[in-house]
C-alpha cells in the first residue's frame, strides 16, 4: 500500500475522500444492527447486543469514529499537498531550465555554442516531458463507469463514457487542506456544542406539545452520522475531474444540508427552512441539469480537460503548452454543408457558431487564434481528429445554466433566501456547511469551469455577485439575531468571490474563499460559543459586556471580525485586496461597468461597520439582560480550542512576505498555479491594471474600513451616537432592510402564491372534475354488475338448476325400478330378451323380405 | 344314422327347458329353486347345441364337445351358487331371495 501511495499520490486524496465515508457506513450499519436487535433487548443475548450498539442512552462512539476518519483524512490531504507542492517546483525548475537554454541561444553571443546548446535544450525537453507524464500519472485517474451506445451497436470501445476520476491540482489539494482541517475541528466543537444530545429523553424547549415541551431521544450520534456524509460528498466534488460526479456529489451535500438544517425537525421553523433550502437548491440545479445536457450533447464529454480542449482555441499541444491559446473562435457559416456533413465555417468575432476542437491532442495543431475570415471545415458529428461547432448561444445557456446551479448553491442573488433560514440548523453545521465550505461549492465550480463561461455570462457572474455582497452586508447591518448577521455576511463574501470570478480574478476568488473559509468558521463556532454559554440566547440585544464571562470566545472572534473586515496581515485582508483590485482592474479597463468596483468597495466599509456592531453588543458595555448575564459561561476546551486554533488560521493563514504586501501572500500564489489559460489569455489588460492598482486600492479600502469601524464605534461601544436614534431617523430604510428587502414577500407574491393558486385549482380540478368522473364511473360498474348479478342468479343459475332438478327428479322416478328383488331382474332380463329377439326378427324378416 | 323326427321337436324341448327354466328363475322366492331353473336353462341350451350338431352336416363334434363344457360349466356354477346360497343363509337364516333387497334404490 504505502509503495503504491508513493507511485500514485494522488490516491491519497481518494483516500481522504473515502474515510469519512467509512465512518459513514461503519455508523450506519452500528444503527441499523441497533434497531435489529432492540425488540429482543430482554433476552440474555440480545442485550449484550443491544448494548453493544448503542444501548438505551446515545453514546460518543459514533463522534469518535467520525473525528478520527476525519482527521486521518485531514493528515492525508496535508501529506498529500506537501507531495503535491514538492513536485509542482519540481517540474517548474525543469520548465524553466528549459526555457533558460532557449533564452541563451537567441542571444547573438552564443551563435559559435548554437550546436552544443541545441542538443541541451533537446535533452532537457526530453527529461521535461518525461517528468510531465510522471506528474501527470500520478495526480490523475480516472476510469470508465457507464457506457452509453447508440442503438445496435455494441463496440466496447466507441459510445460515449460516464467516467469517475479525480485530477489534482493546487486548488483542489488546498481545498482538501481547507475542508478536512475545518471539519476536523468542528467535529471536535460539535463534541462539545452537542453534548445535551447524550441524554437518553432530550427536552426540546421550543416544541410545545399539549404537556408541555417535547422529549425525545438524544440525536448525538445521527449528527455525526450526517457530518461524516457531508464530509465524503463535499470531499468528492472537489476531488473528481468531471462535471457529472461534481453533479452527483453536488445533491449528496444538498441532501446532508437538508438533514442537518431540519435536524430539529419537529420545530416547525427548522423544517420550513429544510425545505425552503432544498426547494430554491432545486431551481438552481434545474439550471445545472440544463447546462450539464447541453455539454454532453455537442462535447460529449464531461470531463473538465476534454471540455476545455473542445471549446477553446487549443493551448495545450501534443507538443507541449501555448501560453496564447485559449481563446473561444467563433465563426459564421459560409454555404450548405456538403453531403457528408461537413459545413465550411469561417471565422468571424461576431460569428453565431462556436469551433469545437478536435478532442485528440495529436491531430490539435497550436498557434495564433485563427484571423478573421480564416476557413474551418466542420463536421457535424465529429469524430476525435475533426473539428466540430455548436451555435453561440447555446454555449451562453449552457454556461448561464451551470452558473445558475452555482447560484443557488452559493446563495447569490436571486436565490439567497435560503441561506438565512438555513441557521435553524445546530451551530456547528452552520459552520461547516452553510459558511466554510458547501456554499463555496458554487464559487468553486464557477472557477472550475471558468473556461466554459463566454464573456456575456462572465459579465452576469460579475454583476450578481456585486448585487449579491451589496444586498447581504446590508441586512447584516440591521439583523438583532448573533447568527442571522453571520449568514447575512456569508451570502455578502460569497457575492466578492463570484465578483472576483466574473471581472477575471479568477486567483482572487477561490484565494478569498480558502480565507473566508476559516474566519467565517472561526465567527461561527464563536457565535456556538456564545449561543451555548447563553443557554441558547441568540439575540444580540439581550447580550452585552460577555467578553467578561467568555474572554477566549470574545478574543478568538476579534481576530475573525478583523480578518473579515480586512485589518493588514489577516488572511481576509490579502483575499479582500485582491479582489478588489482585481474588480478596479475590470472597471478601469471597462468604464461602463464601473459599478462592479464602487460596490464592494462600499460593502468593505458596511461589513466593517456591521461585524464590530455584532461584536460590540454581544461582547462590550453593560449587560442588556442580567438573567442572560448571570448565568453565561465560557465553554468547554472542546469548544475553545477548535476556536484558538481556527484564529490562528484566521490570522496567519495566508500570510506572505514581506507582510506589508497585500500582493505578497503565499496562497494567492499557490492557487494562481492552478489558473486556467483561458483566464491569462482573456483577462490580460485587466490583470496588468489590476497589479498597477493594487496598492491605491489598498489604501481606498482602509480608509472605508476605519470609517466603518469608527461608525461602529460611536454607535455602540462610546454610544456618542445614538443607536435607538438613528434608527427612528432612517425608520424607513430600516424597516425595508430589517424585512431583508421583502425579497421572502415578494417570491411569496409572484411564485409562492401563484403556485399555491394553481395548485388549489388543480386540487379542484381533481376533487370535482376528475373524481367527478371516477365516481360517475364507479356508479355505472356498480349498476351494471348489479343487473349483472341478477342475469347471473335468475338466468345462468337457473338453467344450472333446471337441468339438477330435471336429473334429480328423473332418478328419483327411476329408483323405483331398482326393487333388490332378484326375481324382478330376472324379469327385466326375459323381457329385454324377448324384446330384442322380437326386433331382432322383425329386422331379419324386414331385410329377408324381397 | 338317419331318423324321421327331424330337428323341431328337439328345438321345441329345447325351448320348453328354457322357457320353464326362465320362468322358474322369475318365479322361485327360493334360492335352491333358481338355481334349479337356471340348470333348465342350461340344459335347454345343451338340447339345442346337441340337436344342432346332430342334423347340420356342417357340424362334426363341436356340438357334443359344447354341451360337455356346459355340464362341466353347470356342476362349478352349482359350486359357486350353493355356496354363495350358503353364505346367504349365514347372513339371513334364510334362503328366500326376497330379504335379500340390499341393492334396492
Amino acid at each position: 500500500m504505502p509503495e503504491f501511495l508513493q507511485s500514485n499520490p494522488g490516491y491519497l486524496f481518494v483516500v481522504a475522500t473515502f474515510l469519512p465515508l467509512a465512518s459513514f457506513l461503519l455508523v450506519l450499519l452500528s444503527f441499523g444492527m441497533w434497531c435489529v436487535f432492540r425488540p429482543y433487548r430482554d433476552t440474555e443475548y440480545g442485550a449484550v447486543l443491544y448494548h453493544l450498539f448503542g444501548g438505551d442512552a446515545p453514546g460518543r462512539t459514533p463522534a469518535y469514529f467520525a473525528v478520527v476518519a476525519i482527521f486521518l483524512a485531514f493528515l492525508c490531504s496535508i501529506v498529500g499537498f506537501g507531495l503535491y507542492t514538492a513536485g509542482f517546483y519540481h517540474v517548474e525548475k525543469k520548465e524553466k531550465e528549459v526555457k533558460d537554454i532557449r533564452a541563451s541561444l537567441a542571444r547573438p553571443e552564443n551563435a559559435d555554442k548554437k550546436k552544443e546548446l541545441e542538443e541541451q535544450e533537446k535533452k532537457a525537453e526530453e527529461s521535461l516531458a518525461e517528468v510531465k507524464t510522471a506528474w501527470e500519472n500520478a495526480w490523475t485517474a480516472h476510469f470508465d463507469w457507464i457506457r452509453i451506445y447508440a442503438p445496435g451497436q455494441n463496440d466496447p470501445d466507441r459510445g460515449t463514457v460516464l467516467q469517475l476520476g479525480f485530477r489534482i491540482d493546487n486548488l483542489n489539494a488546498l481545498m482538501f487542506v481547507m475542508v478536512t482541517l475545518i471539519a476536523t475541528l468542528i467535529h471536535v466543537f460539535s463534541m462539545g456544542y452537542m453534548a445535551d444530545e447524550l441524554a437518553p429523553t432530550y427536552a426540546d424547549h421550543q416544541v410545545h406539545t399539549e404537556d408541555g415541551h417535547l422529549h425525545r431521544r438524544g440525536r448525538f450520534g445521527r449528527f455525526f452520522l450526517y457530518l461524516s456524509l457531508f464530509c465524503f460528498s463535499m470531499l468528492n466534488l472537489i476531488l473528481t475531474d468531471n462535471l457529472f460526479q461534481i453533479f452527483i456529489s453536488w445533491e449528496l451535500v444538498g441532501i446532508c444540508s437538508y438533514l442537518l438544517i431540519g435536524f430539529y425537525y419537529e420545530r416547525q421553523s427548522a423544517s420550513n427552512a429544510a425545505n425552503k433550502a432544498f426547494i430554491v437548491n432545486r431551481v438552481g440545479d434545474a439550471g445545472f441539469i440544463v447546462g450539464l445536457i447541453i455539454i454532453w450533447t455537442f462535447v460529449g464529454s464531461f470531463n473538465f480537460e476534454d471540455i476545455f480542449r473542445q471549446v477553446r482555441w487549443p493551448s495545450r499541444t501534443a507538443e507541449g503548452e501555448l501560453r496564447s491559446g485559449a481563446k473561444l473562435v467563433r465563426a459564421t457559416a459560409e454555404g450548405a454543408p456538403t453531403a457528408d456533413g461537413k459545413q465550411t465555417l469561417v471565422a468571424d468575432p461576431d460569428g453565431d457558431q462556436v469551433i469545437l476542437y478536435p478532442s485528440d491532442l495529436v491531430h490539435t495543431k497550436a498557434g495564433a487564434a485563427p484571423k478573421p475570415g480564416t476557413r474551418i471545415e466542420a463536421a457535424a458529428s465529429p469524430k476525435p481528429d475533426e473539428h466540430g461547432s455548436m451555435p453561440y448561444w447555446v454555449l451562453v445557456v449552457a454556461g448561464l445554466g451551470v452558473f445558475l446551479g452555482c447560484v443557488g448553491k452559493s446563495a447569490q442573488f436571486p436565490l439567497q433566501v435560503w441561506l438565512p433560514d438555513a441557521m435553524e440548523g445546530p451551530t456547528p453545521v452552520s459552520a461547516l456547511i452553510h459558511a466554510a465550505t458547501m456554499v463555496a461549492a458554487g464559487v468553486y465550480l464557477v472557477a472550475r469551469v471558468f473556461p466554459l463561461f463566454t464573456p456575456e455570462v462572465l459579465i452576469i457572474i460579475a454583476y450578481v455577485g456585486a448585487i449579491t455582497l451589496f444586498i447581504g452586508a446590508s441586512i447584516a447591518v440591521v439583523m438583532t439575531d448573533i447568527k442571522k448577521v453571520l449568514a447575512y455576511s456569508t451570502v455578502s463574501q460569497l457575492g466578492y468571490m463570484m465578483l472576483a470570478l466574473g471581472v477575471g480574478g479568477w486567483t482572487a476568488g477561490p484565494f478569498h474563499l480558502l480565507t473566508h473559509a476559516f474566519f467565517k468558521a472561526l465567527l461561527f463556532l464563536g457565535s456556538g460559543s456564545v449561543i451555548y454559554g447563553c443557554h441558547h440566547e441568540q439575540d444580540m440585544t439581550k447580550m452585552g459586556g460577555l467578553w467578561r464571562k467568555m474572554p477566549i470566545t470574545a478574543f478568538t472572534m476579534l481576530a475573525g471580525i478583523l480578518a473579515i473586515a480586512g485589518v493588514p496581515t489577516f488572511s481576509g485582508w490579502y483575499s479582500k485586496d485582491a479582489i478588489l483590485a482585481e474588480a478596479i482592474g475590470f472597471a478601469g479597463v471597462h468604464h461602463e461597468h464601473m459599478l462592479l468596483f464602487l460596490l464592494p468597495l462600499v460593502t468593505a466599509g458596511i461589513t466593517t461597520f456591521y461585524m464590530f456592531r455584532m461584536w460590540f453588543m454581544t461582547f462590550t458595555g453593560e449587560p442588556r439582560d442580567l438573567h442572560v448575564y448571570d448565568h453565561a459561561h465560557e465553554s468547554p476546551w472542546t469548544m475553545t480550542l477548535p476556536l484558538m486554533a481556527l484564529a490562528l488560521m484566521a490570522w496567519l493563514f495566508a500570510l506572505g512576505w514581506y507582510p506589508w504586501d497585500a500582493s505578497a501572500s503565499w496562497l494567492e500564489h499557490e492557487i494562481e498555479h492552478a489558473q486556467p489559460i483561458a483566464v491569462s489569455a482573456n483577462f490580460d489588460l485587466e490583470h496588468k491594471f489590476a497589479v498597477s492598482y493594487h496598492e491605491v486600492t489598498g489604501l481606498i479600502v482602509l480608509v472605508l474600513v476605519s470609517l466603518g469601524f469608527t461608525f461602529a464605534v460611536l454607535l455602540y461601544y462610546w454610544r456618542t451616537l445614538s443607536a435607538a436614534e438613528t434608527k427612528e431617523q432612517f425608520g424607513r430604510l430600516h424597516t425595508f432592510l430589517s424585512n431583508k428587502w421583502y425579497f421572502d414577500e415578494l417570491y411569496s407574491a409572484v411564485v409562492v402564491r401563484p403556485a399555491l393558486v394553481v395548485a388549489h385549482w388543480c386540487k379542484n380540478v381533481d376533487l370535482y372534475a376528475i373524481d367527478g368522473v371516477l365516481h360517475a364511473v364507479a356508479y355505472a360498474t356498480k349498476w351494471v354488475s348489479w343487473l349483472e348479478g341478477r342475469f347471473d342468479n335468475g338466468v345462468v343459475d337457473g338453467l344450472i338448476n333446471l337441468l339438477g332438478n330435471v336429473t334429480f327428479r328423473t332418478g328419483v322416478r327411476l329408483r323405483g325400478l331398482q326393487t333388490g328383488y332378484l326375481r324382478s331382474y330376472v324379469l327385466f332380463l326375459v323381457l329385454a330378451l324377448i324384446g330384442i329377439v322380437v326386433a331382432l326378427s322383425y329386422v331379419v324378416m324386414a331385410t329377408a323380405a324381397p | 344314422m338317419t331318423d324321421s323326427i327331424g330337428l323341431t321337436p328337439y328345438l321345441l324341448i329345447g325351448a320348453l327347458l328354457f322357457v320353464c327354466g326362465a320362468v322358474c328363475m322369475a318365479t322361485k322366492r327360493n334360492a335352491i329353486g333358481i338355481l334349479m331353473g337356471v340348470e333348465l336353462v342350461l340344459n335347454g341350451a345343451t338340447v339345442n347345441f346337441v340337436a344342432f350338431a346332430h342334423y347340420n352336416p356342417a357340424f362334426e363334434i363341436e356340438g357334443q364337445i359344447f354341451a360337455l363344457f356346459v355340464i362341466v360349466l353347470a356342476a362349478a356354477e352349482a359350486a359357486v351358487a350353493l355356496a354363495i346360497v350358503l353364505n346367504f343363509y349365514n347372513n339371513h337364516t334364510t334362503v328366500d331371495v326376497d330379504t335379500a333387497e340390499e341393492l334396492k334404490g
